[in-house]
């Protein structure tokens, strides 16, 4: 499965607080009650440390959240 | 945790003469049976659970939600005061209201009044009587206008469009959709009115099921009545009885066929056969077929398409009474599990909120999909495609275990959160409702304004 752009938003600013590095853009999955989607998501090239920002949070993975825990 | 006792103690009735008796619920090498004696007919062993997911397993707790005005006081107990009375645990989800009792087929499995001439219909000013006794007793919760067979009746789209004028956001159709397949029109006539779903009789995949059960082969009449309903924007359930012998080996194919005519289709509720009516003795075990079997029977027929692990007891009305899960339909073809599988054994939660949770997941499934995904701007990514598949592709596979004179277990009756809306206006649970003795005579449904041999206590 291709991994795909979630962001629209510059994240180049973000450093990682503990590295000092710059986010980058990198492929990560989000796993919740078995289902797995393949994104990309700001990451610290050197820690690993991989940033969720809150508008996609409290957007679309909130709404992915409430289908899969449906009923 | 401890295990919990093989011997649950409950209550329930004696086949025979009704009378209230203390019962038991037995497990052992993976099958639990109601057992229960009645001092003067004998004592009555019926298998209720066989088989995985295991009973001891299958749990949601619920704290019981009273009636806030119960419309009938305690007086001679359980199932004898329905009405609701205060001692019920749980607000209507889905309140029935008989429209009708002619039919248009003659099934020997029929628990409606069957054999006798059929009373009157309603008026439609008895009707929507009845519609506002359900909304003060129990608010905008969902209708099924059921019978008989409902399209019998000429002017069921304005049945229709008075209760959804009344108020009740979800109206679905209790039908075996012979009269939809074969008058051009009338699935457009009944959406016009405002009819959100069908809860439609579909045994099987073959015509043996429907020859059995129904007296006449009826398969394409059936496929015909889904297409229409279809196209004219009703959400269809397709509902077989389960009955083993006849068509426990198609459930794996009734769900392929239903997944594959999604989103028309919006789910399967199975529905194991449960014994009303004229029964001179207990129906044998290999006659009944309980909720985990049905479950495994999906898994084992379906090459593993759905799983027994997939499905979880309900929210809403007593675990032991249904189980249900929810899937998203691939554009393969393939089913991605939604809901999390498996019981809940440790925090009960309220029951209203079970009840409030469950009304809206109905309304929202058994209906039509609202609109077709919108074109999304710019690269779409997995979460994009599963939330613009998800507003069309969920499939619902749920299934409902009725309970008969045998395997009447009081704890689950008082559990229910299907009411009948009897013509005298009180609401009775369903499996209260339908309830016959040995001899046939009925607990609550009254047959014709004759008085029952149960009348007394």
């Amino acid at each position: 499965m291709s991994t795909l752009k979630v962001l629209d938003g510059d994240y180049s600013g973000w450093r990682c607080a503990a590295c000092g590095q710059s986010l980058v853009m990198a492929p990560a999955v989000l796993e919740y009650m078995g289902s797995r989607f393949e994104v990309e998501l700001p990451r610290c090239p050197a820690c690993g440390l991989t940033l969720v920002p809150e508008d996609l949070a409290l957007g679309k993975m909130l709404e992915v959240e409430k289908l899969l825990e449906d009923k | 945790m401890s295990a919990p006792e093989a011997r649950q103690p409950t209550a329930s009735v004696c086949p025979v003469c009704l009378r209230t008796i203390p019962a038991r619920r037995e497990t052992a090498d993976g099958v639990t049976r109601l057992v229960k004696a009645c001092p003067l007919h004998g004592e009555f062993s019926t298998p209720v659970w066989r088989g995985a997911p295991a009973f001891e397993g299958w749990l949601r707790p619920k704290t019981p939600s009273p009636p806030a005005e119960p419309a009938t006081p305690r007086a001679r107990g359980c199932p004898y005061d329905c009405g609701l009375c205060p001692d019920h645990g749980q607000h209507t989800c889905t309140a029935l209201v008989e429209v009708t009792w002619r039919c248009n087929l003659t099934c020997p499995l029929c628990f409606a009044s069957a054999g006798e001439t059929p009373r009157p219909d309603p008026t439609p000013e008895a009707v929507a009587r009845l519609l506002e006794g359900v909304m003060r007793h129990s608010g905008p919760c969902n209708i099924q206008l059921s019978g008989g067979e409902p399209t019998v009746r000429d002017d069921l789209p304005a049945l229709v469009a008075l209760a959804k004028g009344a108020g009740f956001p979800f109206v679905q159709l209790n039908t075996n959709g012979l009269r939809i397949a074969r008058e051009d029109g009338y699935a457009e006539a009944l959406a016009a009115a405002g009819l959100d779903s069908a809860f439609l009789q579909f045994d099987g995949v073959t015509q043996r099921p429907y020859e059995i059960l129904r007296g006449r082969p009826l398969l394409e009449e059936k496929l015909a009545a889904v297409e229409r309903l279809s196209r004219a924007g009703v959400g269809v359930v397709l509902v077989p009885t389960v009955v083993p012998g006849v068509n426990a080996t198609e459930l794996g194919a009734i769900l392929r066929l239903g997944v594959e005519r999604a989103p028309g289709v919006r789910g399967v509720h199975f529905q194991p056969v449960s014994y009303f009516g004229r029964h001179p003795g207990p129906p044998a075990d290999a006659a009944r077929i309980t909720l985990p079997e049905v479950m495994t029977a999906l898994e084992a027929q379906t090459g593993g398409l759905v799983r027994a692990a997939d499905f979880s007891p309900p929210g809403c009305e007593h675990a032991l009474c249904s189980f249900n899960a929810s899937y998203l339909v691939g554009e393969d073809g393939g089913l991605t599990r939604l809901s999390r599988g498996g019981g809940n054994c440790c925090a009960p939660r309220p029951a209203a909120e079970g009840a409030d949770k469950a009304k809206a997941y109905v309304a929202r499934q058994w209906a039509a999909p609202r609109g077709a995904a919108l074109p999304m701007a710019g690269p779409a990514d997995d979460l994009d495609r599963f939330l613009a598949r998800a507003r069309t592709h969920i499939f619902a596979v749920s299934g409902m275990a009725f309970q008969d004179a045998w395997t009447l277990d009081l704890e689950r009756l008082r559990g229910c959160c299907i009411h009948v809306a009897a013509p005298d206006g009180r609401l009775i649970p369903f499996c209260a409702y339908n309830l016959t003795a040995t001899d046939g005579s009925p607990l609550h449904r009254s047959t014709a304004g004759r008085r029952t041999s149960h009348d007394a206590p």
